[in-house]
Formats: C-alpha cells, structure tokens, sequence
C-alpha cells in the first residue's frame, strides 16, 4: 500500500480510531489504563501495516476470530455480568482491533469508520460534554474524507481500461480533500437541520441521565456551624443562568443590584446547625408542565424571566433569583414547601428550567402589599423566632446595634451594616474558642465565612422577635458576554438572611462582605468564549425538546409574518431587527459575488487551456507579446520573436492537439512540452520586451 | 399522445438504489432514529441526522455530478460483423461553473470512469465492441451512472446513445487461388506498379520487399538482389448475383453474404465497376468508397423474409460472379 490513495486512506483510518477510542474515554467507557492500551495497540498495528501488506491472508482467520470475540463475550456476560453499554463496547473495541491486525483492503477502512461511528454511539447515553462535538465534528470530517477517497478509488479500479482516451487518473490532492470538506460542512449544516425538525416524543425530552456524570459538592442543604479548616475556592461552574426577559424597564437585566439565586431557606436553628424543621410538603405530580407551574403569590413588582441549566450538584432543590413565582421544567414532579423551597427529584441530573422571579426592587418598607402580612398565627411567628438556649450577650448586642430602629426592617439593616463593618470575611475557619460557635464569631474571632454572618444575623434579629430564616444558595457569579448569561461557580455558594417585613413578605438581607474582600473573578475571553460554547451545546442540542421546537416553529411563524407585514410597509423598515437586516444584506452580498465570479468565468474560460499553454502565454507576455482579440495560437506564433521560435511552434501544436483534438499528452510528449517551455524561457531572456 | 409516451414524461430522470454500505446507512439511520426517540437522547437524534445528513447530500451532490451532461456518440461508420470496433461517447459537462465527478458509464458489462470532468470540459470514452450479426442494430445504450461522493447509493440515468448502425457482412481477403480464378475471368492490367499477374518492372531490392519476388536470375547476372515489380490488374465490371433466397438455410445465408461483400470489396479495391443483384436487391454499377458502402449496405440489409423477385440485369458485358444464397 504505497500508492497516494492507500497512504491517505491509512491516515484517514488511525484518525478515525483515535476519534472513537477519545469518545469511549470521555463517556468512562474505557479508563486511563484501557486508553493507554488501545493507544499502544494501534501504534504497534500502524507500525506492522507493511509487514501486513506482505504476508499471505490466512484463509478464514477473520471467521475463527470472531468466534473467539463471541466466546470471550459469552464469558464475560456469564462471569461478571456487565451493562450492555459495557458488552456493546467490549464487542466494537474488539471488532475494531481485529480490523486493524487484518486490515488490508478499502473495505477493511469502511469498517473501522462503521466501528468507529458506533463507538459515538457508545458514548452518547454516558456524556454530555461539549467535547462530544468536537469528537462529532472530527468523526464527520474524516470519515467523509475517508468515504470519499474509498468512493473514487473503488471506482478507478473496478473501471474497465478505456482504450483510447487516458486511464483513470484520480485528483487525489487537494481537489479531493477540498470537496470533502465542503461536503462535511453541508453535512453539518443538514444534520443540524435534521436535528432541529425530527419530532421529539414529549416523554422523551426528560432531563438527561448520564450514569458517570460528576457530582459537585460545595453547595449543601445545611448550614453547620463550628467545624474549621480552609474553605477551597472550586471554580467548577455548577450553573448557568440566562436572563431572556424582564419587565422591570429599560435597563439590562443583568445590571440588577444583589442578584442571587436562591436555593433552601433553613427555620430550626439547635445552635451550631440550621435545618428545615417541619415544612408543609406540597407535591405536584405533574407527567409535563406545559404551563408554568405556580409557586408564590406574585405582588405585581416586574418580572424576571431566567433559563437555568444546572449541573449535578447531588441536591435537589430549584435554584433562582427571588422571589420565585412560577417554575416551568420537564420533570414528572417537584415538591414545594411553605418556606419557598421547590426541588426534583434528579439530584444526580443535569437540569434545566425556566423560572419566573420577582426581583426586590426599592425599599420594601414602602412596598405596601396587601398579601404580605404576616399570618395571624402565633406558631409561625414562633416557628420562624425560634432560637435555642443562647448566650446572653448575643442578645444585648443585637439590642444595642438596632437601639432606635422604628421596624424591623431599619432593624435588620443596621446589623446587617454592623456585621459588615465590624467583622471580617474568611474562608480560613479556626477551632472556637468556646463552646458556642456564634458566641466565638461575634465575640473572640470576629472573623469567619458567610455562614456565621447569615447565621449570626438570622439569631439577633430572632433574638428581637424578628421573624428571620437563613438562606443558602449561590451569589450572581460572573457575567458572560459572549452567551450573555451568568456562569455561576462551586466558589459562589453563599449564605444570606430573609426577614419578614410587613406589607413586604420575605425580604432579602445579606451581612456577608464578601464582595469587598474576594477579589471579583475575571475569566480570560478563551475560557468565556469556551463556556459560551458549552452552554449553547447544553441549550441547543443536549437538552433540546419538543418544547424547544414548538419554540422554534412559533418564532420562524411570527419572524415570518413580522417581516412580511414590514415588507408591506416602508416606514416600518427602519424598525426592522438588525438581524433580519444583516441577513437580507448577506443574502444579497452572497448573490451579487456569485453573479460576479461567475460571469468572470464566462468572460474568461480559463478552464479550457491546458496549463503548459498557459505558462507559455505568461512567458510571452512577461515579454510583451499577448494574443490581440480574435487572434489564433499560430498567428501569436508567427509574430513570436525567432528566438525560441522552434520551441513556441512545438508548444502551440500541442496546445492544438489538447485543446482542439481532445488528446491527452503522452508522458514522453510531456516531457517534451515542458523541455520546450525551458527552452522557450531561456530563448526569450535575450529578446527585449517590447 | 400514446400511453407509451405518456409514461415516458413521468418516467423518472434518474433512479437510485442503494448500495449494500447504503442499505447499512439506512438501517443504522432508522436504528438510531428508534433508540432517540425512546430513550430522548439528544446525541443519538444527532447521530441518526448525521446519517441522514450523509444521505441528502450524497443525493445533492451525486445529482450535482450528473446534471447537465451531454452525451454524444462516436460511431465509426463501418462496423463489420465479427471485427471489432471502437465505439465511443463524448462526454460534455454542461455546467458553467461546477465540475462533475466521479462518473461511470455502463455500456453492456463495462464500466468507464470519469473521475472528473472540469465545468464545461469535454472528454471522449471509447470502448472496443464487436457485432456477432449483419443488419440494422441497435448499438449497446450507454447509463450515466454514478456513487458519487460516499458510494451508498447508485444513481442511473436513463440510457442514452441507444441509435441505430447498420452492420456490414464479415469481410475477409481473398485467398490468391481465388483471386486468380477472378483475374481469369477478365482481368485487364493497367500498366503500373500493383499485384498483378504481369511483369512491370525489375529493381534492386530494398528492405520489406517481399523475398518471393526475388527475380534470382538477374540476380545473379547483376550480382545484387533483384526483385520483380508485378504490374497493376482490374477486373473488368463485375456483377454479383445472389442465387436462390436463403430462406432455408441461415448459416449459408451468413456465409454467401459475406463472401459476396469479401468480393464486393476486393475488386472495388482493383477498381473494377460493381454491381449487384439478387432477391429484392439491386445495386447500379459503380467504384469507390461510397459505391462500397451502398453495396454493403444492401448485403447488410438484406432480409430473404422480404426479399422479391431478382431484377432484370441491365448492364451489357459485365462479367458475372453467381454468390449462392442457399
């Protein structure tokens, strides 16, 4: 195998391995120690290819190995009984290498790319990694190449010799290799066509469920006080948040002051633990949500409207910005509790949710809502005062901080600003000192991390009869410009305080100055950009569904109805989107550029004129000598200079010959054509340029 | 307009069928097509439409390859039974500004590959053929094939260059024994040089002259190889009559047609004047080319099924050669 096609085709094949030995590594399918092993095996197998070449095919080889892979496969279900992802991949890594140890024909190649697509498949229930479309891209590039160059070469030599006219000579080079990757790229383009327009089943577009997907921890569904040791900042991004509406003015809804995504509300505090104690359980057992469904009371403040993809984080509670209102998701149910929190049972999921919040906004105390009094009922006031046996001082501090405060909310701020100004934010926790770790916080370190500020807070303001719960869950994270949405990370989970303030409800109060000491996270625009990436492969293909397409269809549907009413009417052309503007303006520009290269060709059919007759025209012409319009090949040669006269004859009778008699030039008479050019170079160097 | 050519205009352009890697293409599609959609896998829905992606455009481009191909024939315009010929098609892309590749042309059980042909480029394909029978056939139509880009599935054109040829009678030289008893009917030498009978001249020999020619005589009076120069001979006007009807023997038929033609040819070669008669046949006189293919027309073309009545034999002094039909 030393012709062009053979080398290419080999190429083409070890790429296409690489590609599915990759995926199977990225869907856990294969460890460090199987990669490493196939990475050898497929070195060793390139190595011996020629060796291969030469020896003689063992007859029925390939039939006794494959028994041997079903026996070997037959023990490996009986013995250890493995997934059938695990024995699907077992049989294709070891058809594979049975292809590569006897490779020797194209249709050896085309196997390994079945093979090799088949390992896509593999991986596909077991990952969600954007790396899946690179590995995706790369399988359809190649394997189109691949497909290409087995195609023609098949053909050249299953053709039957022609007689007269040349033999089958392929374009193996460039011209080859440019088609296929105009081919990938329309493919590409029709697979993404395909993808967005085959119907999904309703049912089917639940939340993904890969078995090897990592659960993240530094979010927790408690808050303990007293254990010490250094908090490590993960930069892990654990959710993503898009921010697609909001009704509360012009400005960009990413510009909201204290944005933060709200996890579980805690209302027991034993004094080194928060915890939810009893909470009316709500379940909603839902098959589909095809409206949002309702979780708070809505006060009638702006709306703010978020899509929100999480990762595992091994909880199950909803996250988003206070105060959540309406929830729409796939899920069969969620639960919701009387402090607000909502979860899915799919702790081990990546979900993804649109929720609707209505943000604080203003001084709540002016707020005024009619719905947002506290109930009368003296267990929820207990309930949310509860403190267990304190410390005195914990109490007189609280007292003296808010001494003058007219309510409870001018109450909440000054120890909020107390706490912020008085005490320092870290992540380096020490062993208390005391017995009570909030005694130790407020009053020997005086330092500690947004736990015991929401901790400390939540108990003064209890202490005061302040109704107060704290909250845990995850600051706004850093802004996206490229995907415009919020990456939030491991490091961003956070604890803060919700009082209740009358004809407000559950007010947001955040004593942590965090902010001011961790220094604001600035990603460089590769990892954005990257990320941006990775979200849009989450948004637009992983967890695309039939909701997303009904999306799509109602969008083109009102796009198309929007720009036909404007067509109609010039003066709303102004208002037209940008987009729409930037793509009629493509459309045009794509037209006109095709108009005008292709009347070019028209004007000078270049094609035709074999390329040695070209050079000779560009000789002539470096000396001034140009064909005048009209003029023949001969009469060009005739008013030639006599230096290289000899030469420029012979070339124009084999110009004539190519062009005029359709004959191909033997490898002697091209030999001589191109000994003709050479002469004809270095006769005209003496002819001055006229 | 006739049923016939009613269904020829919604006849198909082209067909297509799949390959047996198109078949697997298919299956894997509806395969993973089946698990995406119980499973709600998003990544095996887009593998299935990359399978079904690699379909369309293979569709697109093989379409792509074959539109605006002109075909044209090369038909030599003798073709004898028995001797083989060179048919050929010209094969134009039409296109202004996308070439075509990979292209196949199936003729009968051959397959002749283009593996590209520039926009608005020409090539000629020829291919060696021979005719097993005299009389007006029908030359092996040609299909436009193609697999092109990925090979999963053949798209065929209708057949094409599908005309008519007419097949002259198998022409084989004439032994010298026969073409002595030709000359002895009437042979009249033309005073210049040929492969008659009569001496014309002597001369050295030179290289490629045939050694029977060796006048050895004068050889040796002269003391250098000398060759006899034969003088050039003609037939006086011949006319070839076609006995009986051959209806009853076809392999006679065959045979008497084609040694009429093999004489038909040989003394048209002399330059004597030809004419033939026979059942329902009737060649004027005449010499040359054009008189050649008129006469082997006829001999191609002749049917006994449709024969008639010999017609009256006209030209006076003509010498005659009697060719049984059997």
């Amino acid at each position: 195998m030393t012709d062009p096609s053979s080398r290419a085709l080999t190429v083409a094949v070890y790429l296409l391995v690489a590609n599915g030995v990759a995926a199977l590594f990225l869907g856990t399918l294969v460890g460090v120690p199987g990669l490493v092993l196939l990475t050898v095996l497929a070195i060793v197998s390139l190595w011996q290819e020629p060796l291969r070449q030469r020896v003689e095919r063992v007859p029925r080889l390939g039939l006794a190995i494959l028994a041997l892979g079903a026996a070997l496969l037959a023990v490996e279900i009986a013995v250890s009984a493995p997934s059938m992802l695990d024995v699907f991949t077992h049989l294709l890594v070891f058809l594979l290498l049975v292809k590569l140890y006897t490779r020797r024909t194209r249709r050896d190649a085309r196997d390994v790319t079945f093979l090799t697509f088949f390992m896509l498949v593999a991986a596909s229930p077991v990952t969600t990694s954007v790396v899946f479309l690179a590995l995706f891209v790369s399988f359809l590039v190649v394997g189109t190449w691949l497909l290409m160059l087995r195609h023609v070469s098949n053909e050249a030599d299953d053709a039957t010799p022609l007689p007269l006219a040349r033999g089958p000579v392929l374009s193996y080079g460039r011209d080859l290799f440019g088609l296929s990757l105009a081919a990938s790229a329309a493919t590409i383009v029709v697979t993404g066509l395909l993808f967005v327009v085959i119907p999904r089943v309703g049912q089917a577009a639940l939340p993904m469920q890969p078995g090897g997907a990592r659960m993240v921890s530094g979010f927790t569904e408690r808050v303990r006080l007293g254990s010490y040791g250094e908090i490590e900042a993960d930069a892990t991004v654990v959710m993503r948040v898009h921010l697609t509406r909001f009704t509360g003015g012009r400005g960009a809804p990413e510009a909201l002051p204290s944005l933060r995504w709200r996890g579980i509300a805690f209302d027991h505090f034993d004094g080194r633990e928060w915890a939810v104690s009893r909470s009316t359980m709500k379940l909603a057992l839902r098959r589909d949500l095809p409206v949002p469904f309702p979780i708070l009371q809505e006060y009638g403040g702006p709306i703010l409207t978020q899509e929100i993809h999480l990762e595992p984080l091994g909880s199950a509670m909803i996250f988003a910005a206070p105060r959540l209102l309406r929830l729409q998701g796939r899920s069969d149910f969620i639960t919701l509790d009387d402090l607000g929190n909502v979860a899915v049972p799919a702790p081990s999921a990546r979900l993804q949710y649109t929720v609707e919040s209505e943000p604080e906004i203003g001084d709540p105390r002016r707020a005024g809502i009619a719905g947002a009094r506290p109930p009368n009922d003296p267990r929820w006031r207990a309930r949310f005062t509860q403190l267990p046996p304190m410390p005195p001082r914990i109490g007189a501090l609280a007292r003296e901080v808010t001494a003058g405060s007219p309510d409870a909310y001018d109450a909440g701020r000054r120890l909020t600003a107390w706490l912020s100004r008085e005490l320092t934010y870290t992540r380096v926790l020490e062993a208390p000192a005391t017995a009570d770790p909030l005694e130790d916080f407020l009053f020997v370190r005086r330092s500690g991390n947004c736990e015991y500020f929401a901790a400390a807070l939540a108990v003064m303001l209890r202490s005061l009869g302040i109704p107060a719960r704290v909250v845990n869950g995850f600051q706004r994270g850093e802004w996206n410009p490229y995907g415009r949405y919020f990456m939030v990370r491991l490091r961003d989970a956070h604890s803060w305080v919700e009082i209740f303030v009358d004809g407000a409800g559950w007010v947001t109060l955040d004593p942590s100055p965090r902010g001011a000491v961790e220094p604001a996270p600035v990603a460089s625009p590769a990892t954005l950009w990257f990320d941006a990436l990775r979200m849009s492969w989450y948004r637009y293909v992983v967890t695309y569904s039939v909701h997303d397409q009904l999306a799509a269809v109602e969008t083109v549907r009102r796009a198309t109805w929007t720009l036909s009413t404007a067509a109609l009417h010039p003066a709303e052309w102004r208002q037209a989107p940008r987009s729409a503007v930037a793509g009629v303006a493509l459309v045009v520009a794509v037209f006109v550029l095709g108009a005008t290269w292709r009347r070019r060709r028209l004007v000078t059919p270049t094609a035709a004129v074999p390329a040695f007759y070209t050079r000779t025209l560009r000789l002539l012409a470096r000396r001034g000598l140009k064909p005048a319009a009209g003029e023949t090949a001969r009469e060009l040669a005739r008013r030639a200079p006599a230096a290289g006269a000899g030469a420029l004859a012979a070339l124009t009778a084999a110009y004539e010959r190519v062009r005029f008699g359709g004959a191909v030039l033997t490898p002697t008479e091209t030999a001589e054509v191109d000994a003709a050019l050479k002469d004809l170079a270095v006769a005209l160097r003496t002819v001055r340029p006229q | 307009m006739s049923l016939r050519a009613l269904f020829a205009r919604f006849r198909p352009r082209r067909t297509i069928r799949p390959t047996r890697d198109g078949w697997w293409c298919l299956a894997a599609a509806l395969g993973l097509g089946f698990a995406a959609m119980n499973t709600g896998n998003n990544l095996l829905y887009l593998l299935a439409s990359l399978l079904l992606a690699l379909i369309v455009v293979s569709g697109v481009l093989s379409e792509q390859a074959m539109r605006r191909l002109r075909l044209s024939p090369v038909v030599p315009e003798e073709i004898y039974v028995g001797r083989p010929v060179l048919l050929g098609a010209r094969v134009a892309n039409g296109k202004r500004w996308l070439p075509s590749y990979s292209i196949t042309l199936r003729v009968a059980d051959r397959r002749l590959y283009v593996d590209r042909l520039a926009a608005g480029a020409e090539v000629l394909v020829t291919w060696e053929s021979t005719f097993a029978a005299r009389g007006r056939t029908r030359l092996p139509g040609v299909r436009v094939t193609t697999r092109f880009p990925f090979g999963l599935f053949v798209k065929t054109g209708r057949p094409l260059l599908e005309d008519h040829a007419i097949v002259f009678p198998a022409v084989r030289p004439i032994d010298p024994a026969g073409r002595r008893r030709l000359m002895a009917g009437g042979a009249q030498s033309l005073h210049r040089r040929g492969r008659g009978h009569d001496l014309y001249n002597l001369r050295e020999y030179r290289a490629g002259d045939d050694r029977r020619l060796i006048h050895w005589r004068s050889t040796a009076r002269v003391g250098a190889l000398m060759v006899r120069e034969m003088e050039a001979e003609t037939a006086a006007a011949t006319r070839i009559v076609l006995v009986g009807d051959g209806a009853r023997d076809a392999g006679r038929l065959e045979a008497a047609m084609s040694e009429a033609a093999s004489l038909a040819v040989h003394l048209l070669g002399t330059g004597a004047a030809i004419e033939l008669i026979g059942p329902g046949v009737h060649v004027p006189p005449g010499r040359g080319r054009g008189h050649q293919r008129r006469l082997l027309t006829a001999l191609a073309l002749y049917d006994p099924r449709t024969s008639g009545s010999v017609p009256a034999r006209r030209t006076a002094g003509a010498s005659e050669i009697e060719v049984a039909l059997g």
